[in-house]
């Protein structure tokens, strides 16, 4: 049972972590981005290239990723979404463009990075067992008090701030914040900055227990969307809990129904499914995000 | 990373310069044979893996002189087609083989692709040489595919027999992905060790391919107690985070799979934890590679800046194209004259020392000769490199 | 209105006399295979066009066309119904699941449905690998061709496995279906309920205060839009002549809702231009070998900052700015 509940919340924390930088996107921008999943490979690509390859102490590598995707993210709204969202005429259209993007990250991975597998060596030695009756290796624990320590200071960021009061306040009405001053085209572009360095850390984080390969971009998002839809979309508290009540249900799921073959994940999406029919905008969420 | 980019846009370059002087100097025909695989997305490494042997061998037998069919020497040209794993894309794929006026192509890399190439195959006189192990693929009336390696239902019960004699094994478990392929390598496997006597404490428990951790998967796995975890068609992604989940999880008996791995994937993601690890691989350890495999495997690292494992039992395939061609050069636009050569083909074995032969075999499995014959490697890990367990025939 | 017609004919003329007589011609078969891809493939997208004609986003439409599919199979290879019967049986079965499913989750708006639906081809592939009249992950193979279709003892086509050339058979069964379905799709939106299903675009809350039954309206369009799906699957099955739960994927699903993009969301005819341009410029750019992604995602994206809304906005001379 505490092995089950354990698990749970290293995955949970992680989830939270990626469920996170797509939410606040979404807030800001009413953009679903899809290439968020291919971010967060990327993150990881970066620090397994300069901790594994150049042999570089492993903070260096996370804060390079981190720093990476924010530029990119930055980059990304500035001269793609931006344009984009001016001249279409239905806010869906963002959609094609974040596959776009998803397409080409994952075209340039490919190029840059290869087709394998790739990991870089753990962090720290050691596994931490109680007696049998909670086994949890040390860099897992690690990677789990960080990611939370990273949820916090990005709550913090939010809650106190002036850039997270501002962007608060665009998340609630963009028109509104407008009027009041906010500088709604410079707080999109850190905002979604932000969002994307977030899956950077992610990817960085990960890719020492994890590993990290081109193919996760695409199912990382589709589990992304599902948290924030647990959680309501847009709204941050409800991504953090999206992340750890999918944690909590794969590890349980996977834990009870077991015996019964493979249907864990067919249980957790329908669960998922009639939950959202009773309760469409998630735990959370504003109606009709 | 940027090195492995350049050294492959200079290999690419020379290669194409090398190719570009042939047509101008040589002037040899030109032989192709088609690929069409998964080279992008999730299963990346698979196809890839399988492309590059076929280029490098291509390439080298290129820059040679070209290969002696009959007394006319040619050019191989590799013509690859990606997938994307999508069965409605490889048949597009066999249709412009077709188009090409391609006779043999290696491919495709899963069952469902596999299958959904059969008719266009057919229609269009095709032999291909897929990576998937339906059996229907190959026992009549199916008659235009080849299997290119050994079956999981082939390497897993002569696997379970020498872990049985020589490990005391008596209890096995089997993990596989939600997925058609490693479930249905997971069905037969349990059913091989089943027949062998071995008793099946967990065969049930399936995982996303997606999963960013495994413990949870693994936890009732475990705590079954199997002497032997078998990792039914794992993909080289999934395996160094399993075995890493199942080691830290306490877990002391044996891993296996039936696939080929990548020992640089192994090491990176699992490092000493993947010591004894079980797997299918090629030729290519120190004590069974000929000096032509050596070679090789060199000149795939020049060419593509990082061998992959994996690729030691996708070398095969076309060397049996172009060998079988060779015995018969009606084979070359008739493959009917192809399939009666099979059941009589014989050539040595280059890539292995010994007396090892290249030759089609299946007649137990498929009740023809469908399938070629490719030592059965098995290899353990230890500390970044395979070593060979035991080598098997398959007949 | 002459000219639409005219246009009409055009176009009739040329899927149906010119793309074989050209093919024949220059002796491209493979150009068989693309093309049926693409008029089943835009079948599935008129669908998800359907969808979001009411304000939905639809990633879910490789569900139903892996349903239509497996519907298809199995009534073939276990009930031993023609082929020609299963086409309509696939298309209402998913019709049918797509009311049960849809009733509930078609309350959802915005990313919420687009999410969801998205979640729900990945149900679907579950299922069947879970369920046995499916044959798990084995799939089903060996499917025969489509067989002779009779009506009163008089042949109408023949048996696909007699032909001398299947592909220009399944080319011409793709085209028929796909010039009928956006016929049926052109009536819709042209008629009393099409309206209806703009009203519901712009404002469901509005249309539902004067009367219209947003309800039954929005299951309505669901169904049909399912309809499409399971019509394009059970094609594909009998061309492949097998199915696995992998043979339509979220990536499909993805796909089909970029095809309605490409070509346009204002425009009955912009899912078929859209899965022509993306799924021909896929098999064009094969050239580029391992470049290949990498241009056509630029492509895509060039395309986005040229033409936000769709290929055929070129042509729209009433279009403004938002």
């Amino acid at each position: 049972m505490e092995q089950i509940l354990a698990n749970g919340l290293y995955l949970g924390a992680q989830y939270a972590l990626i469920a996170l930088g797509l939410t606040l996107i979404f807030s800001l921008m009413n953009v679903l981005n899809f290439a968020h999943g291919q971010m967060y490979v990327f993150g990881g690509f970066v620090t397994y290239t300069i901790v594994a390859q150049w042999g570089m102490p492993f903070i260096v590598g996370l804060i390079a990723s981190a720093v990476m995707l924010a530029v990119m993210g930055a980059l990304i709204e500035v001269f793609l979404f931006r344009p984009v969202i001016r001249k279409s005429k239905r806010d869906e259209s963002t959609m094609l463009l974040a596959a776009g993007i998803a397409f080409f990250l994952d075209a340039v991975i490919l190029l840059l990075f290869g087709e394998k597998q790739r990991g870089v060596p753990k962090i720290v030695n050691g596994v931490f067992n109680w007696d049998m009756r909670l086994i949890m290796p040390y860099d897992r624990i690690l990677i789990g008090v960080l990611a939370i320590a990273i949820i916090a200071g990005f709550i913090a960021l939010m809650q106190y701030s002036k850039t997270g009061r501002a962007m608060r306040a665009l998340a609630q009405d963009r028109v509104a914040a407008q009027l009041m001053g906010v500088d709604v085209d410079r707080y999109s572009m850190i905002g979604f900055a932000l969002g994307a360095m977030l899956a950077g850390l992610v990817g960085g984080l990960l890719v020492t227990i994890t590993g990290v390969n081109l193919g996760m971009g695409g199912p990382t998002s589709v589990k992304a969307f599902m948290m924030i839809m647990i959680g309501g979309a847009g709204v941050i508290s409800g991504a953090i809990a999206g992340g750890f009540i999918l944690g909590m249900m794969e590890s349980i799921g996977l834990t009870v129904l077991a015996v019964y073959g493979d249907i864990t994940y067919l249980a957790i999406f329908a669960s998922l499914m009639v939950f959202l029919a009773f309760r469409p905008q998630g735990l959370m969420g504003k109606p009709w995000g | 990373m940027l090195r492995r980019t350049l050294l492959k846009t200079t290999a690419l370059a020379a290669v194409a310069s090398f190719a570009m002087l042939g047509t101008a100097f040589a002037e040899n025909p030109v032989l192709k044979i088609g690929f069409v695989g998964v080279t992008s997305g999730p299963a990346a490494a698979w196809g890839t893996s399988n492309q590059r042997s076929m280029e490098t061998r291509a390439a080298w037998i290129n820059e040679t002189g070209g290969y002696d069919i009959a007394g006319t020497k040619y050019d191989v040209q590799i013509i690859s087609f990606d997938d994307q794993k999508d069965p409605k894309r490889a048949i597009a794929g066999m249709e412009q083989m077709a188009q090409e006026g391609i006779h043999y192509v290696v491919g495709p890399n899963v069952d469902d692709g596999a299958a959904a190439v059969r008719p266009v195959a057919e229609q269009n006189a095709i032999m291909y040489f897929p990576y998937a192990f339906p059996k229907e693929l190959y026992t009549a009336p199916a008659s235009n595919a080849v299997l290119g390696m050994v079956a999981n239902y082939q390497s897993g019960p002569a696997i379970y027999k020498y872990l049985m004699d020589n490990n005391g094994v008596k209890k096995v478990a089997f993990v596989a992905a939600n997925e058609s392929d490693p479930l249905s390598q997971r069905d037969s496997g349990s059913a091989a060790a089943k027949a062998l006597g071995l008793e099946v404490v967990s065969d049930s428990v399936t995982y996303q391919v997606d999963t960013t951790d495994f413990t949870p998967v693994l936890l009732p796995v475990i705590q079954a107690a199997p002497d032997l975890l078998v990792l039914s068609g794992v993909s080289p992604a999934n395996a160094p985070q399993l075995i890493r989940s199942a080691r830290e999880l306490g877990f002391a008996g044996l891993i296996s799979t039936e696939t080929a791995q990548d020992a640089a994937v192994l090491q990176e993601g699992a490092g000493e934890l993947a010591n004894g690890f079980i797997s299918v691989g090629g030729a290519s350890t120190p004590e069974l590679a000929s000096d032509m495999m050596k070679e090789f495997v060199d000149r795939y690292t020049k060419m593509f800046g990082e061998y992959n494992d994996e690729s030691n039992t996708k070398v095969y395939a076309l060397e049996y194209i172009l060998a079988t061609i060779a015995a018969n050069p009606a084979a070359l636009d008739n493959v009917d004259e192809f399939k009666a050569t099979m059941d009589t083909f014989e050539a040595p074995n280059p890539y292995m020392v010994g007396d090892a032969k290249l030759k089609y075999v299946g007649m137990t499995s498929f009740g023809q000769k469908r399938q070629v014959s490719v030592p059965l490697v098995v290899n353990t890990f230890k500390d970044g490199k395979f070593e060979t367990l035991f080598v098997a025939q398959v007949d | 209105m002459n000219k639409q017609f005219l246009g009409l004919g055009a176009f009739l003329l040329a899927v149906f006399v010119l793309v074989p007589v050209l093919i024949a011609a220059s002796g491209r078969w493979d150009l068989y295979y693309t093309l049926t891809s693409v008029a089943l493939l835009a079948i599935g997208s008129a669908g998800v066009w359907l969808t979001f004609y009411i304000g939905r986003i639809n990633i879910g439409q490789g569900a139903y066309a892996l349903m239509g599919g497996y519907v298809s199979a199995v009534l073939m290879t276990q009930v031993g119904v023609s082929f020609w019967l299963t086409l309509p049986a696939a298309g209402l079965f998913c019709a049918m699941i797509s009311v049960l499913i849809g009733l509930p989750i078609l309350r959802l708006r915005g990313v919420y449905f687009a999410m969801i639906t998205l979640v729900l081809t990945e149900v679907t592939r579950l299922s069947a690998l879970a369920l046995s009249v499916t044959n798990g992950a084995k799939g089903i193979t060996s499917i025969p061709l489509p067989g002779a279709l009779k009506i009163f003892g008089i042949t109408i086509i023949p048996d696909f496995a007699t032909m001398a050339n299947p592909k220009l058979a399944f080319y011409l069964l793709a085209v028929t279906l796909m010039v009928l379905s956006y016929a049926a799709l052109w009536r819709i939106v042209n008629s009393r309920l099409g309206h209806l299903c703009r009203s519901l675009q712009q404002n469901e809350e509005l249309a539902a205060s004067i009367g219209v039954n947003t309800a039954y309206l929005r299951v309505l369009a669901y169904a049909i839009s399912s309809f499409f799906g399971g019509l394009s699957g059970a094609v594909f099955v009998a061309i492949s002549q097998s199915i696995y739960p992998s043979s339509f994927a979220v990536t499909d699903s993805v796909n089909f809702m970029l095809y309605c993009f490409v070509g346009g969301l204002g425009f009955v005819a912009g899912p078929m231009l859209g899965t022509f341009l993306l799924y021909f410029g896929w098999d064009l750019l094969s050239v580029a070998s391992e470049y290949q992604l990498l241009i056509y995602s630029s492509a895509m994206i060039a395309l986005m900052l040229v033409l936000p809304n769709g290929v055929l906005s070129l042509f729209d001379k009433k279009g403004g700015q938002k």
